[in-house]
């Protein structure tokens, strides 16, 4: 019941999605679709990591999808971090390139 | 007739240069432009296949390694060069026969952007030369910034200048990349880099090695708009002009198939660049997917469809097979014309409503069936419905993803494409199949015939493709084996 809850309440959380303007039926069922959709593959990409380790992947497979599915709606939280504000994309850009960079040098030569 | 390849890029950049210069003399500059345009995909359909050494500084064998050293500007040109100028000039064409019929006076400085543009890109794919490449890409940047900037779009100054401020990280960073390669090998020449590399006179374990391909990886996530830059380039496609967007998005594929096939020549030795190149790509087309189904504005929808898109070609040469490699290749094929399509088409649409709220809109199939029409099928064609284009190259890449053993990327790509056609489903019904907006006005405004001869060239080529696709992937292929 609690789950149901929580999807319902999604739902009406999607409003804030789209205001200012009217919600729409068209716009509530495209941002379910994209709700799933972005559970379904970030947890399909996950198994790729049996090609590591089968166990790790596993693991890591059920971890993100309890935390996925406990933390819907994720869409509004992808969103507000993905809008056009200039701090956001270059915080985003040098966490990246930070990521890469150390990836490289420290583990460059392992995979 | 090898002295064609040069004149390729000859073409366009001073046809920019004269444009700018003599603008004042309208209609001198309509006819001029026209002629030059209608030239860009003919030059690369009469040139031979070959090599071009600038200054006539042919390779240099070494008599005691037996290595052969490259001191010129090398351009190659083969097949996929051929028809990726090939198809860019000729959407260089359709963009600016709209721009011209569009404006009565023209804006010299507008045409000069779109002509740098072209010649850039042109430069970025025949070039054997990274710090080559680099150049035109630099030039590339700023010739986006300008079209973007030039459009009469509310925002778009904003959007050209955080496009800038973005892109002051991602070049320099890419430039040091090249700089490093520089440092080990002693040559800015790719066949020369790449055989120094292979011939194990680089050690690739170094961290200067490792480091060189971290810093220009980032600077090709910049030039390709995969994440983390995948905002801004849908921002950018946005607040461009219709025909702008649809120039700009095939600079955007170019520039990404460019750098990407120079890094994957230099660094395939490496396997954790193939699983970088996936790891992006994934995160684009879910990223990019994701958020089109949740936009209201349709041209940033397919800004965002356009990123998700790019990710099927990193997908395609992340796998590193010849089969891969040819689908990625052909997807990037397939996405500058689809996208362009529906730019144009999306584009047709503001010009008759001045609107781009899905929400406000409606009922449009009975006022513009045409457009309505050809939209649906570029629609169709993007989400992978057959017998289109794009059903073509994905088939390919969800099969060249099986044959590697990874069939999560398999079904991760079908997904894909079924949201993308939920995206279609979705706006589709809401602009042109739901009752018309009592407040919406639509009397007296028609689509340019410009904009529909576009689209209806653009449309007849996706349809050709994919019924004929081998006309394209057998030349991709011999090309791939090459490069393998």
């Amino acid at each position: 019941m609690k789950l149901y809850d929580q999807i319902f309440d999604v739902v009406k959380q999607f409003k804030k999605l789209f205001s200012p303007g009217p919600v729409t039926n068209a716009d509530v069922s495209g941002s379910i679709t994209a709700e799933i959709f972005i559970i379904v593959s970030l947890v399909l990409s996950a198994i790729l990591l049996r090609h590591v380790n089968v166990l790790l992947a596993a693991l890591v497979t059920l971890i993100l999808a309890v935390v996925l599915i406990s933390n819907i709606p994720l869409i509004p939280k992808f969103k507000k971090e993905q809008d056009d504000s200039l701090e956001k994309m270059l915080f985003y850009a040098i966490v990246t390139l930070a990521i890469i960079v150390v990836f490289m040098y420290w583990g460059g030569n392992l995979v | 007739m090898n002295e064609l390849i040069p004149i390729m890029v000859i073409v366009p950049l001073m046809a920019a240069l004269l444009i700018s210069a003599f603008s004042k003399f309208n209609k001198a500059t309509k006819i001029f432009a026209f002629v030059v345009a209608i030239c860009l995909p003919i030059i690369p359909l009469a040139s031979n296949y070959g090599l071009h050494y600038f200054g006539g500084y042919a390779p240099i064998l070494d008599n005691v390694t037996n290595v052969m050293y490259h001191p010129a500007i090398t351009y190659s040109f083969t097949f996929l060069q051929q028809i990726f100028i090939a198809i860019v000039g000729l959407l260089t064409f359709l963009v600016v026969f709209v721009y011209l019929t569009k404006y009565k006076k023209v804006s010299g400085p507008y045409l000069f952007l779109l002509f740098l543009g072209t010649a850039a890109v042109t430069a970025m794919i025949l070039t054997d030369d990274i710090f080559h490449m680099f150049v035109f890409f630099e030039i590339l940047a700023l010739a986006q910034v300008g079209i973007v900037a030039a459009s009469s779009i509310d925002y778009s100054y904003e959007m050209a200048l955080k496009y800038m401020i973005l892109g002051s990280i991602g070049s320099p960073i890419m430039l040091l990349g090249i700089g490093f390669l520089l440092a080990l090998t002693g040559s800015v020449n790719v066949t020369d880099i790449a055989t120094a590399v292979h011939n194990g006179l680089v050690d690739i374990t170094s961290p200067v090695f490792l480091m060189s391909l971290a810093l220009i990886f980032f600077g090709w996530l910049y030039a390709s708009g995969l994440p983390p830059f995948h905002t801004i380039k849908s921002g950018v496609y946005s607040k461009a002009e219709p025909h702008g967007a649809a120039l700009l998005q095939s600079f955007t594929v170019i520039s990404m198939i460019s750098i990407v096939l120079i890094m994957f020549r230099i660094f395939s030795t490496l396997p954790i660049f193939e699983v970088l190149i996936v790891f992006f790509s994934i995160l684009a087309m879910i990223l990019g997917v994701s958020l089109a189904l949740t936009q209201t504005d349709f041209r940033r929808m397919i800004g965002f469809l356009a990123v998700g898109e790019l990710g099927f070609i990193g997908l395609g040469i992340g796998l590193g097979t010849t089969f891969s490699l040819t689908a990625g290749l052909f997807q990037a094929l397939n996405e500058i014309l689809i996208t362009a399509l529906l730019f144009i088409g999306f584009g047709a649409i503001v010009e008759a409503t001045n609107e781009v709220d899905t929400r406000k809109l409606g009922g449009l199939l009975a006022y513009h069936p045409k457009v309505s029409i050809m939209l649906l099928i570029g629609g169709m064609a993007m989400a992978g419905v057959p017998p289109l284009n794009g059903f073509q190259s994905k088939l390919m890449l969800v099969q060249a993803s099986l044959n590697c053993g990874y069939p999560e990327l398999s079904i991760l790509a079908i997904m894909v494409s079924i949201a993308t056609f939920v995206v279609f489903v979705k706006t589709f019904y809401t602009m042109f199949l739901k009752p018309k907006p009592k407040d919406l006005e639509l009397e007296n405004k028609e689509v340019p015939r410009s904009m529909i001869f576009t689209m209806g060239v653009l449309l007849i080529i996706i349809i050709l493709l994919g019924i004929f696709p081998d006309v394209v992937t057998t030349g991709i292929s011999n090309f791939v084996g090459g490069i393998l």
